[in-house]
């Protein structure tokens, strides 16, 4: 254990700030920080969760003086933030990696990006280029040295992002929300690359983040709301407070969601031993099954299974590559889609998925191979403009197509460009907004003057405004926060039930289980399996070796702990469901 | 397509040039440069393309990388030839039809102007973007300028920017891309309707691109805050420039051979003239 004495310390002491705006004209804007105190020990593990717009981020900020606070005092091991002989000292030995992989690389090769900060305090040859080198080892990359840093993929910079920070040796390493554009697999190796080093390292590691089985990871664990703290303690104490996080529109970590569930229905109640890591929570959970009895459990809801009876869309032998054959981003692609189902597409980040959805509405030609939409082939140009009002394409990140003046123009401008009637527009608009959730009273705005929920809206909006047949969807939570991810998976489904056949492209197999009809997994530009999800995660062999949602391992680990044997989950991945679907199979006597 | 540009990506492979000091390379770019527009002569034009077809090995970026740069070069090409063909009066009538004329001067011209634009792109790709990564052109930049420093000019600050200019081309290139797919989704047409329709078209790219790289530039700041950037001052370099006897061997051959080309320019038609006169 740590010292406890001052100098071992983060401190906060009641800081407040807000950030100033350029046009003196505005009122103040509301406080980012207010008046918020908490200390963080050397050599410790935080996460820093909360709502969006919570602080968090301007916390870390504050702490590498990249702002300074209005009032109270930030003390970094014993060197206060407004001292200026200690400005360089703090700034250089914390070390801030931030959420958009692309917008932290400044070194056109790799070892030149990982360079920039050793470089920046001076550091001679040739300890710089020990310090590069190892840097790179570390995490990986040190074959990728002379690479242009703009090939990587988006976990590879982040990866980079991470070699540079090691690179300058730092005492406190903060990850602002890093982890949360990439896919699951990259996310996993970040997290593992950098817990690894600060063990080794001995670093103070600061996770911001909304996922909160990153935070379960951590020693401790901090909630802000509103620019305070407002929750504190070990991840079992803090995921204790099950109300007080729900209350806050956060959510619990799926595991520890299926425990509560269990727990309900057996009347018991979980201790705090329980909640420690997976292992106590995996036993937790047998214990609880043990004691359901069926009159607990709430009757099987029976799930509307897809109608197969029109194929709506229909790409056969597709191909397509982007090196004149050398290699294809999607080879062979066979796939039917049936009318007023959600297809989710997954698979890994580069697996042709996005390739694939870009030849849905003939924006990109195939190479070989044909899809017909409606009885429309895409490759036959007097179609192109019918197919792209009948499948509406939502790009990932689809915010930044907006380009208007208003709202309420940018919505407009497909039904522009198909000649709709202008009389038309009004309606269609306000139908459009209905659908997403976007307020009309914000119709009148600047797109750019939206938060980035709303702006996602508009931009789908934008798309559903030409009322198409299909909408596909590239990685449509992507960089939300729980409950912005949970409100726009809302929204698909009742797109879907509204008749609207819904394709999505996704990397989160825990998303994709919950919301789909049936799930097409891809894998080096192939597909490997298409099946309803209960039998691509369901089942406990992995014949196909498809990643499963985070939910079903962790039942899994249950049921191999309770002895269970050939566990087929009928449950439907939310937490909930899958605890009421496992005390179902085994207060039946474990008979289907 | 924008997105499709290969002039100023760096083609990374190994080499005689790649190696070479970006400072020495700079200095023959411009050599060459000057060598390029003082050539008229037909001879002297077949040495700088010996010349050339010598650098394009020795820079083993392959044919097929040269063939993409002067790709989209080529248009503006084609027409520099044929307005030099047509619009040059002068000289013996080659051809004659209606009213057009071709006379062996324009014809000359036309070859001459053509080939100089082509010249121009390759020796530019050979010597700076196919084997010089933007850092190196900057940090040479940097260093051939820094005695401009005493006068106050912001030498460094205008290196980094460079720098970071050409680290984000790529990235704006394939972002351009991806919002050109996202617009022509919800209808847009950027190949088709007249020249004014088209630049009207581009707004739609241009305005979320803009924001786009501003809300990046905020971010980049920031992130360069934070790796302690605070200019040029006690910064250290992990490759540092350094003039090798190579380097130093690879600028005296090609300046000479530049001489020899100007030279040889200079003179050789006379020499002709005069041993064909003797003969």
């Amino acid at each position: 254990m740590p010292e406890t004495t001052d100098d071992r310390r983060i401190i906060v002491d009641k800081v407040t700030f807000s950030y100033k705006s350029d046009d003196e004209e505005k009122v103040p804007q509301k406080k980012a920080l207010d008046g918020i105190s908490l200390k963080i020990e050397k050599g410790s593990y935080t996460a820093i969760t909360g709502p969006n717009g919570s602080g968090k981020s301007t916390l870390a900020k504050l702490i590498d003086i990249l702002e300074m606070p209005d009032d109270g005092k930030i003390i970094v091991f014993g060197k206060d933030t407004k001292d200026d002989p200690s400005f360089w000292d703090i700034r250089s030995k914390c070390s801030i990696i931030f959420q958009n992989p692309d917008n932290q690389i400044v070194g056109t090769t790799v070892e030149e990006d990982v360079a920039f900060g050793p470089e920046n305090l001076g550091v001679p040859m040739p300890e710089l280029r020990e310090r590069v080198d190892k840097a790179l080892k570390d995490v990986g990359l040190y074959e990728y040295r002379t690479r242009p840093s703009s090939a990587l993929s988006g976990g590879q910079k982040q990866k980079l992002a991470i070699a540079g920070a090691l690179a300058m040796h730092p005492d406190v390493l903060i990850m602002d929300e890093s982890t949360a554009m990439l896919d699951p697999h990259s996310r996993a190796e970040v997290l593992d690359i950098v817990e690894a080093m600060r063990i080794r390292d001995k670093i103070t590691l600061i996770t911001i983040t909304h996922d909160m089985t990153e935070a379960a990871r951590c020693d401790k664990v901090m909630v802000i709301k509103k620019g305070r703290l407002v929750m504190e303690g070990t991840p079992a104490e803090v995921f204790s407070q099950k109300d007080a996080i729900l209350d806050m529109s956060l959510v619990l970590p799926v595991e520890y969601s299926f425990a509560y569930s269990l727990a309900e229905m057996s009347q018991g109640k979980l201790a705090l031993e329980d909640l420690k890591d997976r292992d106590s929570l995996k036993a937790a959970c047998v214990r609880e099954l043990k004691k359901i009895t069926k009159d607990r459990i709430p009757p099987a809801a029976s799930k509307e299974k897809p109608n197969k009876d029109e194929v709506i869309m229909s790409v056969k032998d597709l191909s397509y590559s982007y090196d004149e054959g050398k290699t294809f981003a999607i080879d062979s692609i066979d796939l039917d889609v049936y009318k007023g189902e959600i297809l989710v597409l997954a698979g890994r980040t580069g697996c042709g998925k996005t390739t694939l959805i870009t030849h849905l509405n003939g924006i990109l030609k195939p190479a070989k191979g044909q899809v017909i939409v409606s009885g429309l082939d895409t490759s036959d140009k007097k179609s192109v403009m019918k197919i792209r009002q009948k499948v509406g394409l939502v790009f990932q990140y689809p915010e930044y197509q907006l380009f208007d003046e208003t709202v309420y123009k940018d919505i407009c401008y497909g039904l522009k460009r198909w000649g709709v009637p202008e009389e038309e527009h009004e309606k269609r608009v306000y139908k459009a907004c209905e659908m997403t959730g976007f307020r009309t009273e914000s119709l009148g705005k600047s797109p750019f003057d939206l938060s980035g929920g709303q702006q996602r809206r508009a931009a789908i909006a934008g798309v559903l405004v030409m009322e198409p047949d299909i909408l596909v969807m590239d990685e449509p939570g992507a960089g939300l926060d729980p409950t912005g991810r949970k409100a726009m998976f809302d929204m698909i489904s009742n797109l879907r039930d509204s008749g609207v056949t819904v394709i999505i492209v996704s990397h989160n197999m825990d998303d994709s289980a919950i919301v789909a009809d049936r799930v097409c997994y891809m894998r080096d530009g192939k597909i490997v399996k298409v099946a309803e999800p209960s039998e691509i995660f369901g089942s406990q062999d992995n014949e196909y070796n498809i990643p499963r949602p985070y939910i079903t391992e962790f039942v899994h680990g249950v049921t191999d702990l309770a002895g269970i044997e050939d566990y087929r989950s009928q449950g439907d991945f939310t937490p909930e469901g899958e605890a009421e679907a496992l005390a179902r199979y085994y207060a039946g006597g474990g008979v289907r | 397509m924008i997105g499709d540009m290969t002039l100023g990506r760096y083609c990374n492979t190994d080499s005689v040039l790649h190696r070479t000091d970006p400072r020495v390379k700079l200095i023959l770019y411009v050599i060459y440069l000057v060598a390029i527009f003082m050539v008229t002569d037909p001879i002297a034009l077949l040495m700088l393309l010996l010349i050339t077809i010598v650098l394009i090995f020795m820079s083993n970026t392959g044919l097929k990388m040269i063939w993409l740069t002067i790709k989209p070069v080529l248009p503006l090409a084609i027409f520099i030839v044929l307005i030099n063909l047509f619009t040059i009066r002068t000289g013996t009538k080659l051809f004659s039809w209606r009213f057009i004329t071709i006379t062996d001067e324009g014809a000359s011209r036309a070859i001459l102007m053509g080939a100089r634009l082509i010249f121009l792109i390759i020796i530019t790709s050979i010597f700076l973007t196919l084997t010089t990564t933007p850092l190196k052109i900057s940090d040479s930049l940097e260093s051939l300028f820094s005695w401009m420093k005493v006068l106050r000019v912001p030498v460094h600050e205008m290196a980094m920017m460079m720098s970071i200019a050409l680290r984000f081309i790529p990235t704006l290139s394939d972002e351009t891309r991806k919002i050109m797919n996202a617009q022509m989704s919800r209808g847009a047409d950027y190949d088709t309707g007249g020249f004014m329709k088209r630049i009207k078209g581009y707004v739609t790219v241009l305005v979320p691109l803009f924001v786009s790289s501003f809300n990046r530039a905020e971010d980049l700041a920031c992130a360069m805050d934070a790796r302690c950037y605070r200019g040029g001052v006690g910064r250290t370099k992990l490759n540092p420039l350094r003039i090798r006897k190579a380097d130093i061997a690879v600028g005296i051959v090609f300046t000479l051979l530049a001489a020899c080309l100007v030279l040889a320019d200079r003179f050789l038609g006379q020499i002709v003239v005069q041993l064909t006169s003797v003969l």
